[in-house]
């Protein structure tokens, strides 16, 4: 059977891991304050996957992303998706040298659909995830982190427009719920569920524990994600996907002493 | 003497060395024939299309290597993903395509039938059919490990599966003959329970 996934989005900016709400950023600290506020381990054995997006307002440093992107990747054992900024192929092959199995894109997919075919022929579907920022109230579609919205397309048209340009996941942000930890955005979540065959990650608004049961139970989507920095440190991660499992909600399981015992 | 990881520009070999660092185990990733068959194991890791990776095969003088490797010298290889696809006789991503041909069977799209989403993404549980395979020691009968693809070879397609998954129907998780073994999730990406199995292959 498979599993439902519990997925932790870091959002990163020059050197620092920021809190979002509502796309307006708020810098919390560095890979050292990190590290030091949440056991860093424990995030890794308590998720199915991470995403790490560079979510910078100014000119973004793609070098300096991926060396950080290569701090990070080494240490997990499971999939890794990265982006933010990611507007040639040459980014993307930084990326993916960095330790990335998938690319995350988001201004891309509606302003350069032609690097977006390239990249799926490069790496195929399953590595391209396509990032839609949508506005609950006219189920608009945001581009450039939020700060322009896109003339062209509805939610519903972008969801079958990354469809049809081969992307082979999509992870789907409600700017509305984005920050506020007063769970997802399930009737959106329902209704495009229901018009695409790609797997969805839910993002936005996810704080706390029955957020994830709730999205997992009411939504037909397997995937959930949060960037929420503070409701989750420490072991909350692990408290969360405990939560979940005992919920009844089919999580993956695997031998957290094996890491222990291998490397102390 | 040492594992190699063969690169022949399919997907990401780094996350299967950060893998086997981990565990302590030395190895080298390369695209040269010589190395090849030298080497005291082999790993064909990869991801995308198999007519590309088939056409990488050939252009770089691989094909030939990596046959005289495994069914002349009888080294041990393992196919991840992709990799394990290219064992089998035919495969029809991108058009139809030889295989390497190691094992029967045919690599195809899940059925279109299949009202699931599509690529099957995630963790899945797997059932180990041989309960004394070398490669799943001490992992349970059924354990989760992340796969991501479209393509699948059927379980009825071939003799030497070894352990099946179901995304709405069967399909072959590992594959198993000789010296040969290939596995459909990605045992790097798959927490403790894909490096245990790391484990177990390079100490086979």
């Amino acid at each position: 059977m498979l599993k439902k996934r519990l997925i932790f989005s870091l959002l990163y900016d020059s050197g620092n891991y920021m809190l979002s709400r509502n796309f307006s950023l708020q810098k919390v600290g560095d890979l050292d304050w990190l590290m030091n506020n949440f056991d860093y381990d424990s995030i890794g054995h308590s998720i199915d996957e991470l995403i790490i997006l560079n979510v910078g307002r100014q000119e973004k440093n793609t070098a300096l992303f991926c060396k950080e992107l290569r701090k990070i990747a080494g240490k997990y054992f499971m999939p890794i998706a990265a982006g933010g900024g990611i507007l040639s192929l040459e980014d993307a092959a930084n990326i993916i040298l960095s330790g990335a199995d998938k690319l995350v894109l988001n201004t891309a997919l509606f302003e350069m659909p032609n690097l977006v075919s390239r990249l799926v022929d490069t790496y195929g579907s399953q590595c391209i995830v396509a990032s839609i920022d949508y506005k609950q109230c006219d189920s608009s579609v945001y581009i450039n982190n939020g700060s322009k919205k896109s003339d062209n397309t509805d939610l519903f048209e972008a969801v079958k427009y990354v469809e049809a340009l081969g992307c082979g996941e999509i992870y789907l942000t409600s700017m509305d719920n984005d920050g506020t930890g007063e769970g997802f955005d399930l009737e959106t979540l329902k209704k495009i569920s229901l018009i695409t065959k790609l797997p969805i990650i839910a993002y936005g608004g996810g704080g706390r524990y029955d957020h994830f049961v709730k999205v997992y139970n009411e939504c037909n989507i397997e995937a959930a994600a949060t960037a929420d920095l503070f409701n989750f440190m420490g072991d909350g991660l692990m408290e969360t996907r405990r939560f979940i499992e005992n919920s009844n909600i089919p999580m993956a399981k695997w031998d957290i002493d094996f890491f222990r015992n291998n490397h102390g | 003497m040492s594992v190699t990881i063969v690169n022949y520009n399919m997907g990401n070999s780094g996350s299967v060395v950060n893998a086997l660092n981990y565990l302590g185990v030395t190895c080298e990733i390369s695209s040269v024939p010589d190395k090849i068959l030298r080497s005291s194991k082999i790993i064909i890791p990869g991801v995308g299309s198999f007519r590309q990776a088939m056409d990488n095969m050939r252009r770089m003088n691989l094909y030939d290597a990596i046959c005289e490797a495994v069914l002349v010298k009888k080294i041990q290889i393992l196919g991840i993903c992709l990799g394990m696809q290219l064992f089998t006789q035919l495969g029809e991503e991108g058009g139809n395509t030889k295989g390497f041909g190691f094992i029967e069977g045919n690599i195809s799209k899940f059925s279109e039938q299949i009202n699931l989403r599509m690529p099957h993404v995630g963790f899945n549980s797997v059932k180990i059919l041989n309960k004394d395979s070398l490669l799943f020691k001490g992992l349970e009968t059924e354990s989760d490990f992340y796969f991501v693809h479209s393509y699948r070879l059927g379980n009825s397609e071939c003799p030497f599966i070894h352990a099946t998954c179901e995304y709405g129907e069967l399909f072959a998780a590992a594959v198993e003959r000789d010296n040969i073994f290939g596995v459909q999730f990605h045992p790097e990406k798959s927490q403790s329970n894909g490096l245990k199995m790391l484990s177990n292959f390079s100490k086979l």
